[in-house]
């Protein structure tokens, strides 16, 4: 136990030395957040008022700062889906760089087991992801409670949180699959830049995967991070869609907090059906399970040489 | 003295390409043994096979009594090495590079610090234990390295061509430490290398090629076997004196000769050594050995 904690150590101390390492695994959310400065934020506020504008009565009902919180928090639901993509990936790139730099022989002819490496290869990774999201998770929750209420218990908040580590585990354990096949560091940063790119589609930061065709839908959907990203969508508006609801009184019979969730995508569709949370939550958990089987196998394959 | 390392019949294949091919050697407690041999020659290819890293494809191997295979844990629990390339973290300091490597073995920060204590001083570790590896000059980074191979305390020390892109001072400093290391702990040192002279020391040195065992002995024993040794005899050049070294391949060079033999030469120089009065033996090296060996010199 003492060797897999000290080489989890390792591979945590080998990310979290690295300034540069964590600025560009965070780029991804960044450019979320720079966008939603520019042009996104005005771009919800537009689908928002397309909705209000199907029933104007019920604009005087709904509070101008649940607006705000809603909009806040499908901007934080971007920025931390981007970043449970992108930072696991980045995080298991000392997987690469330490088969090229032959990092790997140390370890390799040291007692620790050879699952304990990959084991621990994981932890680091999933704990990096879980420690940054955790933190823009905390300083976007604590920014929009500062400028207004975001409606959430601490029930609520633990969900979200857990939600989080989820998104982080079932990408590290896909990437952990990913990554053996890289023979280059050169390689995986090249990668990396378009996992970057590509992330923000994928969960719908930029534009909600609703607005796609079913087919594009369905590709979105295979990656378990789209189905973390709704989950975390969904947990995080619960309380200002109930108050929103609560502030027109039933009058519209719940249609624009409806409307709001279909816009914003609050359900995963897969082959033109829509699943349930607690579909897309087993879906994640199946695609995490077959990964951590798939990543056993295939390192211990990659261990015999 | 047992035997630290005792290899039978030691083969790795990748697919038709033979690495190393039926090698069998023993490496005795305490002494300080050289694989000798150019790059691809299947010097670390052998070494990552002895240290649990590769699969051998065939042969039989005991590490201190274990068998290779059957108890790769026990092996890597006796066995330190110092890599060809760097194996540290560059971004991580000193003290937490090998605070970790500690931790590898299954000990504990307190324990690390009482094995580190002795080369706090000695291998001046102490002065860089705050430093980024990166920042290290190659000598200094060679010493950490060194260190960290020692961290578990092992019965043999692996060298892996280990002073490979030092500078001559640096070559010579990582060299006091190696030798201080096999005198003062008798610690069993296998050493790789391209350089001749780094062998001069060696109990025993094999020399392969292509994966081939081609030659072995203490280093005097194969000079005296594969080296010629030249005697310089400074003289005018006159036939009564080409007389005296007929039977010896010779040459003449401005002013003196240069005579090659193998063996001894104090018969010679006794027989006429009223004749033979302004000379100098030069004895034959390890790179004439090499020379003679595979007909090319190392790295050329």
């Amino acid at each position: 136990m003492k060797m897999y904690i000290g080489l989890t150590k390792r591979n945590l101390l080998v990310y979290f030395k690295d300034k540069q390492a964590i600025i560009f695994s965070l780029l991804a959310s960044i450019i979320v957040f720079a966008l939603y400065m520019l042009f996104l934020k005005g771009t919800f506020i537009d689908a928002i008022d397309t909705v209000l504008d199907r029933a104007p009565m019920l604009r005087d009902r709904i509070n101008a700062s649940d607006l705000d919180t809603l909009t806040g928090l499908i901007l934080l639901t971007g920025i931390v889906g981007s970043a449970m993509i992108t930072v696991p990936f980045n995080c298991l790139q000392t997987v690469v760089n330490d088969r090229e730099n032959n990092v790997d022989r140390d370890i390799l002819a040291t007692p620790v087991k050879r699952w304990q490496i990959v084991l621990s290869y994981f932890t680091a990774s999933g704990l990096s992801a879980m420690i940054m999201n955790g933190i823009i998770l905390s300083i976007g929750l604590i920014a929009l409670k500062m400028s207004g209420d975001i409606h959430m218990g601490p029930a609520g908040i633990i969900k979200t949180y857990l939600v989080v580590a989820l998104g982080c585990l079932s990408s590290t354990a896909l990437f952990m699959m990913i990554v053996p096949f890289f023979r280059s560091s050169s390689a995986c940063g090249a990668f990396f830049g378009i996992l970057s790119a590509v992330s923000g589609f994928i969960i719908g930061a930029y534009i909600p995967i609703s607005q796609f065709s079913d087919k594009v839908q369905t590709v979105c959907n295979v990656f378990p991070a789209s189905h973390v990203t709704i989950l975390l969508r969904s947990t995080l508006l619960n309380g200002v869609l109930t108050d929103i609801d609560k502030s027109i009184g039933g009058i519209d019979n719940g249609a624009f907090t409806d409307s709001i969730r279909d816009i914003f995508t609050f359900r995963a569709s897969m082959f033109g059906q829509k699943l349930m949370l607690s579909q897309m939550s087993i879906y994640v958990m199946a695609v995490f399970v077959l990964s951590l089987v798939t990543m056993m196998i295939l390192y211990s394959k990659r261990y015999k040489k | 003295m047992t035997n630290a390392i005792s290899v039978n019949n030691l083969t790795k294949k990748y697919d038709s390409f033979t690495a190393v091919n039926g090698i069998s050697f023993e490496v005795k407690e305490g002494e300080l043994f050289a694989f000798l041999g150019e790059n691809g020659a299947g010097k670390s290819t052998t070494i990552n096979m002895l240290c649990t890293i590769l699969e051998k494809t065939s042969g039989d191997v005991r590490v201190f009594g274990h068998e290779l295979s059957k108890e790769d844990d026990e092996i890597r629990k006796l066995i330190g090495i110092v890599f060809q390339n760097s194996v540290l973290d560059k971004k991580l300091t000193v003290g937490e590079n090998l605070m970790t490597r500690g931790a590898y073995y299954g000990l504990n920060k307190k324990q690390i610090k009482t094995r580190l204590e002795p080369y706090m001083d000695d291998f001046e570790i102490g002065e860089i234990w705050n430093r980024k590896y990166e920042k290290l000059s190659g000598g200094q980074r060679r010493r950490v390295d060194i260190v960290r191979a020692l961290i578990n305390e092992p019965r043999i020390l692996f060298l892996d061509e280990p002073t490979t892109g030092l500078d001559p001072k640096s070559r010579r400093i990582v060299w006091d430490y190696i030798r201080k290391l096999k005198d003062e702990k008798k610690l069993t040192i296998f050493l790789t290398t391209h350089y001749m002279e780094e062998t001069a020391d060696a109990d025993e040195v094999k020399i392969l090629e292509h994966g081939n065992i081609i030659a072995s002995g203490t280093p005097a024993e194969l000079k005296s076997r594969f080296a010629s040794s030249k005697l310089i005899w400074y003289t005018d050049r006159a036939m009564s004196k080409e007389d005296i070294i007929k039977g010896y391949e010779w040459s003449y060079d401005a002013d003196h000769y240069n005579i090659k033999f193998n063996g001894s030469i104090t018969e010679l120089l006794y027989r006429n050594s009223k004749v033979i009065t302004d000379y100098e033996v030069i004895k034959g090296t390890m790179d004439d050995v090499f020379l003679n060996l595979t007909g090319r010199e190392i790295g050329a």
